[in-house]
């Protein structure tokens, strides 16, 4: 028992092991930072492919571009301003946040806190304990409950 | 519900019935580029009559037509017509013209400029990044550069005569104020 308790303890530190290993923060390497601004770029010749995954000649080429600029030092910023600078931010298929685009991902934001607001103001409401009737509503709902028992009779 | 929650959401719906027509409204073709307005880059390129490489400089002075072309591409032997009258009518003044082939075989490029009539000067963007510095998205696509060495507009799919007489006279008359003279779009 104790020696089965020993290899599952060990098992389970060598798949810790394995994961932290390999969700260590580390420098990406040239073929990594391409696949990343491609996966970011929109291919121009296509319906809402990225450059990565576009089979077009376009998108090779712009591959072969992102390539390059990486190859010469470029930052990822350099290289996806360079894009914009001939496609305008529609190249970029994430929006900046900057530009009126940024609404994108306002809007949702501000539709997420209004329904909070909204639900919360409900939930207040219901929470809130009825307001005591007055005597001349005690009074009028007495005289119908004797109308009532009257009628039946 | 409270007044103001009424308010806000008529608002929203009316916010978005407006930007919903307004998106309805727009040509689906009509994609900007980024490089209309602002000064047009220079390149190297190899001709396609063997004769070697065309250095292009927008400090020229001149108006000049970029148009973007390929054998395999129909609009463009639609335009070429258009650009041969026009190519005709200004060769003798300060109008440039110049066309670049664009994801084409050299000889593919070099039969269609003779089978077409095509005498102005061509070149060979094999890599695409010429294409790539102007913004182009597909073509035909036709730049038009004025005397500043801005570029004034763009013109996607085949062009006419007439678009590209207007464009270029008026670049000639008012070559400081050269966004007026063509609104980018086309098809």
């Amino acid at each position: 028992m104790t020696r089965s308790r020993g290899i599952l303890v060990v098992a389970m530190l060598v798949v810790l092991a394995a994961v932290g290993w390999s969700a260590r923060p580390h420098e990406p390497s040239a073929e990594e930072r391409v696949d990343r601004i491609t996966a970011e770029l929109r291919c121009v010749v296509c319906q809402g492919l990225s450059v990565k995954d576009s089979p077009s000649e376009s998108a090779r080429q712009m591959r072969e571009i992102v390539a390059q600029r990486v190859t010469e030092g470029r930052t990822d910023e350099e290289i996806r301003d360079e894009f914009r600078a001939s496609y305008g931010d529609w190249v970029v298929l994430a929006p900046p946040i900057a530009s009126w685009t940024g609404l994108i991902w306002l809007v949702p934001v501000a539709a997420l806190v209004a329904g909070i607001a909204v639900a919360w103001r409900r939930l207040g409401a219901a929470a809130a304990a009825p307001p005591a009737a007055t005597a001349d509503e005690v009074a009028a709902l007495r005289r119908r409950v004797a109308r009532a028992e009257a009628d039946d009779e | 519900m409270p007044r103001w929650l009424r308010l806000a959401v008529v608002v929203a719906i009316a916010a978005l019935v407006v930007v919903l027509i307004l998106a309805f409204r727009r040509e689906p073709t009509d994609v900007r580029t980024g490089t209309v307005g602002r000064p047009a880059a220079a390149f190297t390129l190899q001709q396609l009559d063997g004769s070697g490489p065309l250095t292009f400089g927008p400090t020229d002075g001149k108006v000049v037509v970029l148009n973007f072309f390929a054998s395999w591409c129909i609009p463009c032997k639609q335009e070429n017509p258009a650009l041969v009258r026009a190519y005709e009518r200004y060769r003798a003044s300060d109008v440039v013209f110049i066309g670049i082939l664009y994801q084409d075989s050299l000889e593919s490029g070099q039969r269609y400029v003779r089978d077409n009539g095509v005498t102005w000067p061509t070149v060979n963007d094999d890599r695409g990044r010429v294409a790539f510095s102007y913004g182009v998205f597909g073509i035909p696509e036709t730049f038009f550069i004025g005397a500043d060495g801005i570029i004034a507009g763009r013109h996607t799919g085949p062009i006419d005569e007439t678009t590209l007489t207007n464009a270029i006279e008026c670049l000639r008359g008012k070559s400081a104020d050269g966004a007026r003279c063509i609104r980018e779009g086309g098809r």
